[in-house]
């Protein structure tokens, strides 16, 4: 991380002085090769020799396979990403240029949300070392809720969750259909309160020291399409690859092929970036394809003029349930443990047969079910602005808001297991 | 200087706040605690004038239905059974026990022949004592055991005493439900293989806890309570995996009852052990085996 660091600062030293184009290219081609080696190397490097020796044995020539032994830094892919972005905004002149070593490297190992995002840019959180941070109450309450939200999420949602999804995703062929069904909802909570509950512990943290982090997620369950989906679903990321990647390839001012290529790049990256497996790869392809599908479905609909239906309460709740299901069997991919796995669930959900299997303690799937209708419920509210967690005024009575919190903490203390990592660290 | 009046203003209102929040924190933490408490000590059946007390781990626990018990005995039963409690903890158990229910006459006490073997059941199974906290000998236990912040997080914030066995327990208490969940079959052939590649756990004997073991029961005795030492059936298959050293475990049992007066031994083995389909797992009875050694059991003491 320190190399890392260390590389963009000086980097970004190079571009900002360079007195030509080619200069800064070729200060930026440095800071972008050596930033990624390091994560392709401990993130990429095992998944290739992999990919390669599995393509040449299927072609009957047998490679001796020498893989490494590394362990993958926590983080890495979050660390590289933002400091990254100081040496690609430095580049494209969105920001001065930093003079302290110091500071550079305060802003990419800055610690609340150093492990698992959200992935901050040079031209948000660089800015803010800058400013005086003095004790502001108000602010520290605001932080303090939000980081008891998120801690709620993720130690009593998502690791209950993780009692019945981690055994059925672990042997998938023990399981009948309907058990792999609720396996694949309770991954789908899981996954958002584990990832989003870290965020929001990051950005409460961060705020109780006087920062602002940018919101990461914003209810992408109850999102209308795909395209919104992503828009909702780790913000940071997708806006990432958005900014740095899609736009520069040209976006969509481009013909139609190119335009769909461009697509499916970021949308492979972001299966690679979340992991160095095919499951991935395949999870980011089958967004892609959700992508162009609703695209030429919205396309067809406006052709035959059926735009008043679209405006429709109910057929906004329909298409909410629908990506709904969409997102959920993509989840499939990720969470599977090998490519394969993936289809044996996939076949074994769709024979519809065999009994629901309870769990290994009733009780943890029980409560799993009505945290899961607790988190629905929350999040209706949030979408219909009744309450807010993100530190606008709620409308609900100040005493019923304590109270809510003091729940929260009192079901942390006696649901809270401490001990599961986040998901998210392995990115 | 205006801007500092204010913000003095907010900070006070916000301690006042955050004080009052304090409170509420803690009024809730008690209640929740007394609430769970409460809900388990009717599960266990701690603080109650009951006449018999079954004493074991989860063997025991699905080994022998007390509501039936108390249904053709038409007497009092506490069922305090934990999961994976080592010989030191069921003295603790039998400590509680004696201190709560005066007017027990009978112990039922669980006996297997891992019961001696220190390793191997549980490590950290003090954790289960953490709601009894507010009882002296069990704090300086948990104290002995615990690491000095997990005692005192747990000291402090009483809602983190309990897991979710426990949560459920109490629940159990309330509802009064006390029935064996474990349905299922002994799966044999992976019970073999597991024997077969040494992965079962071993019976290793220790002096110390065969001399924490017969100072419980002198205990118990010294009170004037009598004690069965019960053998809930332990698969067959898997008694066999070191059948020496099990026999002799049956031996030491066999002579601790004619050590005491007031000791029975009673081993179920024989009668059930054999049968794979009253099991659910290579120790626990499944409902139908339970059913069933609980009807021999009540025959018993019916004579």
């Amino acid at each position: 991380m320190f190399g890392v660091s260390v590389l963009n600062f000086f980097c970004g030293k190079k571009i900002f002085y360079a007195a030509t184009k080619k200069g800064k290219q070729k200060w930026f081609a440095t800071a972008l090769m050596f930033s990624l080696l390091p994560l392709f190397y401990f993130k990429y490097a095992n998944f290739f020799i992999d990919s390669f020796s599995n393509l040449a044995s299927f072609f009957d020539v047998h490679a001796n396979k020498y893989t490494l032994n590394v362990i993958l830094p926590v983080g890495i892919s979050f660390f590289t990403f933002q400091a990254l972005s100081y040496s690609i905004d430095i580049y494209r002149n969105r920001v001065g240029v930093e003079t302290s070593l110091v500071r550079f490297t305060t802003y990419v190992a800055f610690f609340p949300q150093l492990v698992a995002g959200p992935i901050e840019r040079s031209t948000n959180l660089l800015q803010q070392f800058y400013e005086e941070h003095e004790f502001d109450i108000k602010r520290f309450v605001e932080g303090a809720k939000l980081f008891i939200w998120g801690l709620f999420k993720k130690i009593v949602i998502a690791d209950r969750l993780s009692v019945y999804s981690d055994s059925v995703f672990n042997n998938p062929e023990a399981h009948s259909s309907p058990t792999l069904i609720v396996a694949t909802v309770f991954f789908t909570f899981q996954i958002y309160c584990d990832f989003s509950g870290y965020s929001d512990m990051a950005i409460g943290s961060a705020r109780m020291l006087g920062f602002r982090l940018m919101q990461n997620f914003n209810l992408p369950y109850l999102s209308i399409s795909i395209g919104e989906f992503w828009k909702r679903w780790h913000i940071s990321l997708s806006t990432w690859f958005s900014d740095y990647v899609y736009i520069p390839l040209g976006g969509n001012r481009v013909s139609i092929s190119r335009w769909v290529f461009n697509i499916l790049v970021v949308f492979l990256l972001s299966g690679l970036w979340h992991g160095a497996n095919w499951t991935f790869v395949i999870w980011g392809a089958l967004h892609a394809f959700y992508y162009f599908i609703e695209f030429i479905g919205k396309k067809t609909l406006v052709l035959i003029g059926a735009e008043d239906v679209m405006k429709k309460g109910y057929y906004k709740f329909f298409k909410i349930i629908i990506v709904f299901i969409l997102v959920c069997f993509a989840w499939i991919f990720f969470r599977a443990n090998s490519v394969s796995d993936a289809f044996l669930i996939i076949t074994k959900i769709v024979s519809f047969s065999g009994q629901l299997w309870t769990g290994g303690s009733s009780v943890t799937t029980l409560l799993s079910v009505l945290l899961i209708l607790f988190l629905i419920g929350v999040q209706i509210l949030q979408f219909n602005n009744k309450v807010s967690i993100y530190f606008s005024k709620t409308q609900l009575p100040s005493y019923v808001e304590w109270l809510s919190y003091a729940f929260l903490l009192i079901t942390i203390a006696l649901f809270g297991m401490s001990s599961n990592a986040f998901i998210y660290f392995q990115f | 200087m205006i801007k500092k009046e204010i913000k003095n203003k907010l900070l006070k209102d916000y301690l006042k706040k955050g004080f009052l929040f304090l409170l509420l924190l803690i009024v809730l933490d008690n209640g929740v605690n007394y609430f769970l408490l409460n809900g388990l000590y009717r599960y266990y059946g701690l603080y109650n004038d009951n006449e018999i007390a079954l004493v074991g781990h989860s063997h025991l626990m699905l080994g022998i239905d007390k509501v039936q018990m108390e249904k053709k005995l038409d007497v009092k039963v506490s069922k305090y059974t934990r999961e994976g409690v080592n010989i030191v903890e069921r003295d603790l158990m039998i400590d509680q026990l004696l201190k709560s229910n005066q007017q027990l006459k009978l112990v039922v006490y669980a006996v297997d022949a891992w019961m001696f073997t220190g390793e191997g059941l549980s490590e950290n199974s003090y954790k289960q004592f953490y709601p009894f906290m507010g009882e002296k000998t069990i704090n300086n236990y948990v104290f002995e055991n615990a690491a000095f912040g997990d005692f005192w997080q747990h000291q402090i914030i009483k809602s983190s005493r309990y897991n979710e066995g426990l949560v459920s327990g109490s629940f159990r208490g309330y509802l009064k439900s006390w029935d064996n969940l474990k349905v299922g079959v002994l799966d044999t052939v992976a019970l073999n293989s597991d024997i077969k590649k040494g992965d079962f756990r071993k019976i290793v004997s220790t002096k110390e806890n065969r001399k924490i073991f017969e100072n419980t029961l002198k205990k118990i005795t010294q009170k004037n309570i009598n004690i069965i030492l019960l053998y809930v059936p332990t698969s067959s298959i898997y008694n066999n995996a070191e059948i020496g050293k099990f026999n002799s475990e049956i031996t030491y049992f066999k002579g601790i009852e004619s050590k005491f007066s007031n000791i029975k031994f009673l081993d179920y083995n024989e009668l059930y052990s054999t049968n794979a389909s009253l099991f659910y797992d290579r120790i626990h009875l499944n409902p139908e085996g339970q059913k069933l050694v609980t009807g021999s059991f009540i025959e018993y003491l019916k004579k």
